[in-house]
């Protein structure tokens, strides 16, 4: 992000499907190195992205640069890129090592060479012994390791990752992640990962892409897109969260004063380009409610009563849905040590100001 | 339990085959050993000599060649045609393309009969193909399209050409189109990919495909019998003309075992070839 040339670049990409925009005017810059994720429900828009940049599917405008050159309108099997396919799209015909070798032998790497290349890749993704299998003889743990080393094997700039990792059950997607950021920290490989899985992009990525509708709504570090959405479908998206339709009521230095509809009032931290008289979503996520038993009167802002309607111990967090004044319903996410308030019974809930997140209304298309 | 609930769907097929295959050809075996004698009919005794005739005799030699590389041809033929056709029918998104497989299925709808005396309104000496040729200045004299290898070849291609590409056309549907795209990014060109990934991810409908014809050419009676006339034989027509023409039934048996035995060892060899790729595939 240094100024260097980016690795990948796209500008202006779009694409129609007859009357259906998958893509409209998508931009981004890609730095040397970097995991770059791009986030979405399915239908957005990202995996078309993907198969732009490499070359599978025609974009209707806009350039793609690799490194400084403009691969826009290079066929497919000239871009140096690699693919990684959900489906994993091993060659069933051929050997684990014929697999990774195919790329190589397609570049006239001969023979010679060629072995122990494919042999340090094997081991690199931990298949070493298994080069003989066919991949119907593989875990599919394995078979996606197959296809990480196969794409990795020519060394291309840019690897592409179209969600490789939900075709697997949960525990092993888990290791596989840890194992995939590791490996691209080892290889310095830049990584643009298609997923509509959002921890999954916020544990791996360097910045994180959240698309919607064929358009990018925001692009930032894992924290930022978490903690400052830009947009409600962001929020949305992103972790649970609680909704409030509001308007500002007054600014200050050090704070923002927002009239939610059914006559809460909640503060949140001053922040720049917010008005008196505003309309504005407001988004409190449901870890950042603190919940405690009904305690003495002490009138602070963003504290309320509640009462808890419903309890659910998932593990490493309780979940209430607890019921204010007004009849609101607030979800919470507590930490699972704590001990549990019971169904029915009293207790107030609070939140920092800071963690109150504010939406200027019709901010970004994702307003549902 | 499992295994007997299986033999019970089995049955009725087992049966069938019994009865209108194993049986009747079992009993074409000693009928093949007796001897046969002209005007007195089949007598008691034993003999090899319709056997040794069919493998040694050069006019029988002859149409056993004939009928291996007619159905050879033919394969090959319907296998060249077939397999483009096919694929594009697998891979179109045309709205057409129901239609389209109709159309090629069209031609089974007819009377094989009827089919065969198009072609040799088609193939005769003063026919269309042969006026058309003259007129184009292709030929000076009209060419000899029926009562040989050509016609024969023309009209079962055609006739056989549905079936290659109604069973290949499954197998090429089944072909993920995410490893052709692998591939292409993994540097491969268009064509090195068909070569690589699409041919051989297509061999188990290339296989089936191709004995299915196979095995219709060298069985088939009518097309032959009309476009060869009396005189061109095959297999198939010469055991016909030995029961029915000259009612040598011991001759027409010997023939007709040795066409099974053929027709059995390629279903066997094809089918050691199929576990041999299909075990990877």
């Amino acid at each position: 992000m240094n100024g260097a040339q980016p690795a990948l670049r796209f500008s202006g990409l779009r694409k129609t499907f007859g009357a259906v925009v998958a893509v409209a005017d998508v931009s981004l810059d890609a730095a040397p190195g970097e995991f770059l994720s791009l986030l979405g429900p399915s239908g957005c828009g990202k995996s078309t992205v993907l198969r732009m940049v490499a070359g599978l599917v025609e974009p209707d405008a806009g350039r793609i640069v690799l490194a400084g050159e403009d691969i826009t309108a290079v066929p497919v099997h000239r871009r140096n890129l690699g693919l990684v396919f959900q489906s994993y799209a091993l060659f069933p015909h051929m050997t684990v090592f014929e697999n990774v070798a195919f790329g190589l032998r397609r570049r006239g790497v001969g023979e010679a060479a060629l072995r122990p290349r494919v042999e340090r890749m094997l081991e690199l993704v931990r298949l070493g012994s298994l080069g003989a299998r066919y991949p119907r003889e593989l875990s599919g743990g394995q078979q996606q390791r197959v296809a990480l080393g196969r794409a990795l094997v020519t060394e291309p700039q840019v690897l592409l990752l179209d969600e490789p990792l939900s075709n697997l059950d949960a525990l092993l997607r888990d290791e596989m992640r840890v194992e995939l950021k590791r490996l691209q920290e080892r290889l310095g490989t830049t990584m643009i990962f298609v997923t509509h899985d959002q921890a999954e992009a916020l544990i791996l990525s360097d910045r994180v892409v959240v698309m919607e509708a064929g358009r990018v709504e925001q692009v930032g570090r894992p924290e930022e897109v978490y903690r400052r959405p830009a947009t409600p479908f962001v929020a949305r998206f992103l972790g649970r969260a609680n909704f409030f339709a509001g308007t500002v009521e007054k600014t200050d230095a050090d704070a923002i004063v927002v009239a939610a509809e059914g006559g809460l009032s909640l503060v949140a931290t001053a922040r720049a380009g917010m008005a008196a008289g505003q309309r504005v979503q407001v988004a409190i996520r449901q870890e950042s409610i603190r919940l405690g038993p009904a305690a003495g009167a002490v009138a602070r802002p963003n504290r309320f009563a509640a009462t808890v309607v419903f309890h659910a111990f998932a593990g490493q967090a309780h979940h209430y849905v607890v019921q204010l004044a007004d009849g609101r319903e607030l979800e919470v996410a507590a930490p699972g040590g704590a001990p549990a308030l019971a169904r029915g019974s009293r207790a107030v809930v609070e939140w920092a100001p800071e963690d109150v997140v504010l939406l200027p209304e019709g901010a970004g298309g994702g307003a549902r | 339990m499992k295994g007997g609930r299986g033999m019970g769907l089995l049955l009725p097929a087992m049966l069938l085959l019994l009865v209108a295959f194993v049986l009747p050809v079992g009993m074409l075996v000693p009928t093949s050993f007796r001897p046969y004698v002209p005007l007195v009919g089949i007598t008691r005794g034993f003999t090899g000599g319709y056997y040794t005739r069919l493998v040694t005799d050069s006019y029988y030699l002859e149409i056993i060649g004939r009928t291996l590389a007619l159905g050879l041809t033919v394969t090959l033929a319907t296998l060249l045609m077939g397999y483009p056709l096919a694929f594009f029918l697998a891979r179109t998104r045309s709205r057409w393309r129901n239609w389209l497989t109709l159309l090629v299925v069209f031609p089974l709808y007819l009377n094989l009969v009827v089919r065969t005396f198009g072609w040799i309104a088609l193939l005769a000496q003063n026919g269309l193909v042969n006026q058309a040729l003259q007129t184009l200045g292709v030929v000076q004299e009209p060419v000899k399209l029926l009562f040989n290898f050509a016609g024969l070849l023309i009209a079962l291609t055609h006739i056989f050409l549905p079936f290659m590409v109604l069973v290949l056309i499954g197998p090429i549907q089944n072909i993920p189109r995410d490893v052709e795209d692998a591939a292409r990014v993994l540097g491969a060109s268009w064509g090195s990919t068909f070569l690589r990934v699409t041919l051989p991810l297509s061999m188990p409908g290339i296989l089936s495909g191709s004995i299915l014809v196979f095995v219709l050419t060298i069985s088939a009676l009518v097309t032959p019998r009309l476009l060869g006339g009396p005189t061109y034989q095959v297999m198939s027509t010469l055991i016909f003309d030995e029961f029915l023409q000259r009612l040598n039934w011991p001759a027409g048996s010997a023939a007709a075992l040795l066409l099974t035995l053929m027709v059995l060892a390629l279903v066997f060899l094809s089918g050691v070839l199929a576990r041999r790729t299909g075990a990877r595939a």
